[in-house]
């Protein structure tokens, strides 16, 4: 699923990058682009087939930092940063927290490998392809002007989320509010039965 | 900005990422000897043992550099260097006097800090698992464990502080300050600088490395300069967090005759509060894990939101 | 304890501060040497003159760390009809430091006053052997044994001292009897007795 996004994320990018002057004359940003989506899609794939379980996630770790740092060249850098600060931050170590409180076993894990790997081959192509058709489709020929633009500073993504976007993103908290209140539910029920129990 | 500016700028954002931390670090010596009723260091350097660090990197160089056999070699090598590189990345947002004395001004300079500060700790969490050792993965866990508890405090207390400059970058921050900005975001400096304390899990908060129990936490199994290396995040992170403090809560260069004197305002509020980091070190006992963990959900982050509110009606009423 | 939250919190810190302003307590030992207390138990000396080889020091010790050899050498009679008398004389004292624990029972023990304690302590080697010293080094720690330390105020005299004074009174009171126009003694008020 992972390799997948990065993979749609990387081609949307080339394309958007490409599809504007300096179609044979790449600039330096667009190569370097480029290149940390490579790194950024080979990086994915290790995350879905190593079989050691916490490489994966430090894998996860290169993944979404070449993203922000995909991020940061396209001037967004309020996005990268906050992609740093919550994804790396925050998420890969509470994975990694999750992980060593179970299990962790150093060196390879053989039951990582699962009948419904051809499956999931299928739905991770089939959200590649589905996403690079919508961004293809979106962004067909748009050029963004690097040296120009600053559609992603802070102050234009806050008024952008809180003008434009900020039903989306209330829902969204919401939905949080709602899994935050789950687990409070989750981690109280199994207190009592175990109050209970006892 | 000319490439030899560039490279003039990093050079000296390295020279003062080398040199501060061990300055902080014999200042913790003498310090600590001192409050102890002890001399601390005094043979090395001649003078007041000034030396005493560069002594123990060349020790530490001589080390044997051993990998435990059940080791991840791989990620336990490259650990160290995942703790130590972020802080030295972070120093060079951080303004040091007005105008354009920083290594590069940051639109959103507080994410950035606050965001690759929190990458350090990813160093510790591979180093611990990569060790093959219960201690050092019980460290890790406590680790984790208190960065994503205090985290958040730090992160709503840097808000604060955006709220109210109505800005994210720091050099931004500093432009707006005012003396009274002082009282007004006091409660969030010191839910800021506790919190960051915890993330450094400096004493009191160093329950990831306690020695009685764990022996020391995620770096168990280090031995030579890797070892000196974790160590040496551990004071660059102190210099960081000061500083971080010293330009978010108390001004950085403002000051008297800031104009020509900024940066020693900043050097001098930063070694202020890295004495007050040595000194809380001296002074208090290590928290249980427990109490850490309520120290941030109960404690600090209920703070951070109320100097939040706070913030949000003065600057409406200013506004 | 405290009403006010936060106090004991400062109260530590202040602690901490008021002890880093105070003079530290290091002593700085291989420049400035230390006081020690009298009676320090450092290395047993041996004032080889007063030893008469009777081995109750070896006998008593412990941990048998004290090693004597000795021989029997005969005095001749000094008026013609007396019978030749035997002396002991040491050939070898040795204290193996090693061993020893320092329990300072030989010093006890000795009814001659031939061993004593010295606060020399610097005699540490990387060698065990050179830990047995012989009497000639213990014979020169004799030098650093410091004074007896002085009696406590209106303290007993020594019976040393007392006797000796006896005998000297009695002497001076011998000499004036011969010379009836002699000096008067000058036997000092015995001590104590005054107050």
């Amino acid at each position: 699923m992972t390799a997948g996004l990065a993979a749609a994320t990387v081609a949307a990018a080339d394309l958007s990058g490409r599809g504007g002057p300096g179609f044979l004359s790449p600039t330096g940003a667009e190569v370097a682009f480029v290149l940390i989506g490579l790194v950024v899609l080979g990086s994915a794939l290790l995350v879905v087939t190593t079989s050691q379980i916490v490489h994966a996630a430090l894998w996860l770790v290169v993944t979404l930092g070449g993203l922000a740092a995909e991020y940061l060249l396209l001037t967004a850098e309020f996005i990268a940063w906050v992609q740093v600060l919550i994804y790396i931050g925050a998420v890969v170590v509470l994975l990694l927290f999750g992980l060593m409180l179970t299990r962790a076993p150093i060196g390879r894990s053989t039951e990582l490998d699962s009948l419904k790997r051809w499956p999931a081959v299928l739905v991770a192509v089939g959200a590649t392809a589905t996403l690079l058709t919508v961004v293809v489709d979106a962004f067909h020929s748009a050029y963004l002007d690097l040296g120009k633009t600053d559609d992603g500073s802070a102050r234009v993504t806050g008024e952008s989320l809180f003008r434009v976007w900020v039903l989306p993103f209330e829902v969204l908290s919401v939905l949080l509010l709602a899994a935050l209140i789950g687990a409070i539910v989750l981690s109280r029920g199994r207190a009592d039965a175990d109050g209970k129990g006892r | 900005m000319t490439v030899v500016e560039v490279l003039v700028r990093l050079a000296l954002v390295l020279a003062a990422f080398l040199v501060f931390p061990l300055v902080i670090g014999q200042t913790e010596h003498k310090v600590m000897g001192h409050m102890q009723a002890r001399v601390g260091p005094i043979y090395a350097g001649a003078f007041h043992g000034w030396a005493q660090l560069v002594a123990d990197g060349v020790k530490f160089a001589q080390k044997e550099d051993v990998v435990p056999a059940g080791a991840d070699r791989r990620v336990f090598r490259l650990a160290p260097a995942i703790a130590l590189i972020p802080y030295m990345v972070v120093l060079i947002a951080i303004p040091v006097g007005s105008g354009d004395l920083v290594g590069r001004s940051i639109d959103a300079g507080v994410f950035f800090v606050l965001a690759v500060m929190g990458v350090g700790v990813l160093g510790s969490l591979m180093g611990g698992w990569a060790s093959a050792n219960k201690f050092s993965l019980l460290g890790s866990l406590r680790t984790a464990a208190q960065l994503m508890a205090y985290e958040l405090p730090m992160l709503l207390a840097g808000a604060s502080v955006a709220m109210a400059a109505g800005t994210l970058s720091l050099t931004g921050i500093l432009g707006q300050w005012e003396w009274w900005w002082l009282p007004w975001q006091a409660v969030g400096g010191v839910v800021f600088f506790t919190a960051g304390l915890a993330e450094l899990q400096r004493p009191p908060f160093d329950m990831p490395v306690a020695d009685s129990e764990i022996i020391f936490g995620a770096y168990t199994e280090y031995t030579g300069l890797r070892f000196a290396l974790f160590l040496l995040a551990e004071y660059a992170g102190i210099l960081v967090l000061c500083a971080l403090t010293t330009v978010l809560f108390l001004g950085g260069w403002h000051g008297p005759w800031s104009d020509d004197l900024g940066w020693l305002w900043t050097l001098l509020k930063t070694g202020v509060l890295a004495f007050v980091v040595i000194w809380l070190r001296v002074s208090y006992p290590r928290l249980r894990e427990d109490q850490l963990q309520k120290l941030a959900w109960t404690g600090l982050i209920p703070l951070a939101l109320a100097q939040l509110v706070l913030t949000g009606v003065v600057r409406v009423a200013i506004a | 304890m405290s009403r006010i939250p936060g106090a004991g919190l400062a109260k530590g810190l202040a602690v901490t501060l008021k002890t880093m302003t105070k003079r530290s307590v290091t002593q700085g030992y291989p420049e400035v040497l230390p006081e020690l207390p009298p009676r320090s138990r450092g290395v047993i000396a041996l004032f080889e003159e007063n030893c008469t080889v009777c081995m109750l020091c070896a006998r008593e010790c412990p941990d048998w760390c004290i090693y004597i050899d000795s021989h029997k050498e005969v005095v001749p009679a000094k008026e013609p009809g007396a019978r030749d008398r035997t002396r002991n004389v040491l050939d070898r004292f040795a204290i193996d430091f090693a061993l020893c624990m320092y329990c300072g029972i030989c010093v006890e023990v000795c009814p001659f006053d031939a061993l004593f304690w010295s606060p020399e302590f610097e005699y540490a080697t990387d060698d065990i052997q050179a830990l047995t010293h012989e009497k000639d080094t213990l014979r020169e720690w004799m030098w650093t044994v410091p004074a007896p330390p002085p009696l406590d105020e209106r303290a007993e005299e020594p019976k040393e001292l007392a006797m000796a004074r006896r005998n000297a009174a009695k002497l001076a009171k011998e000499l004036e009897q011969e010379q009836p126009q002699g000096r008067e003694p000058n036997g000092p008020a015995s001590p104590g007795g005054d107050a």
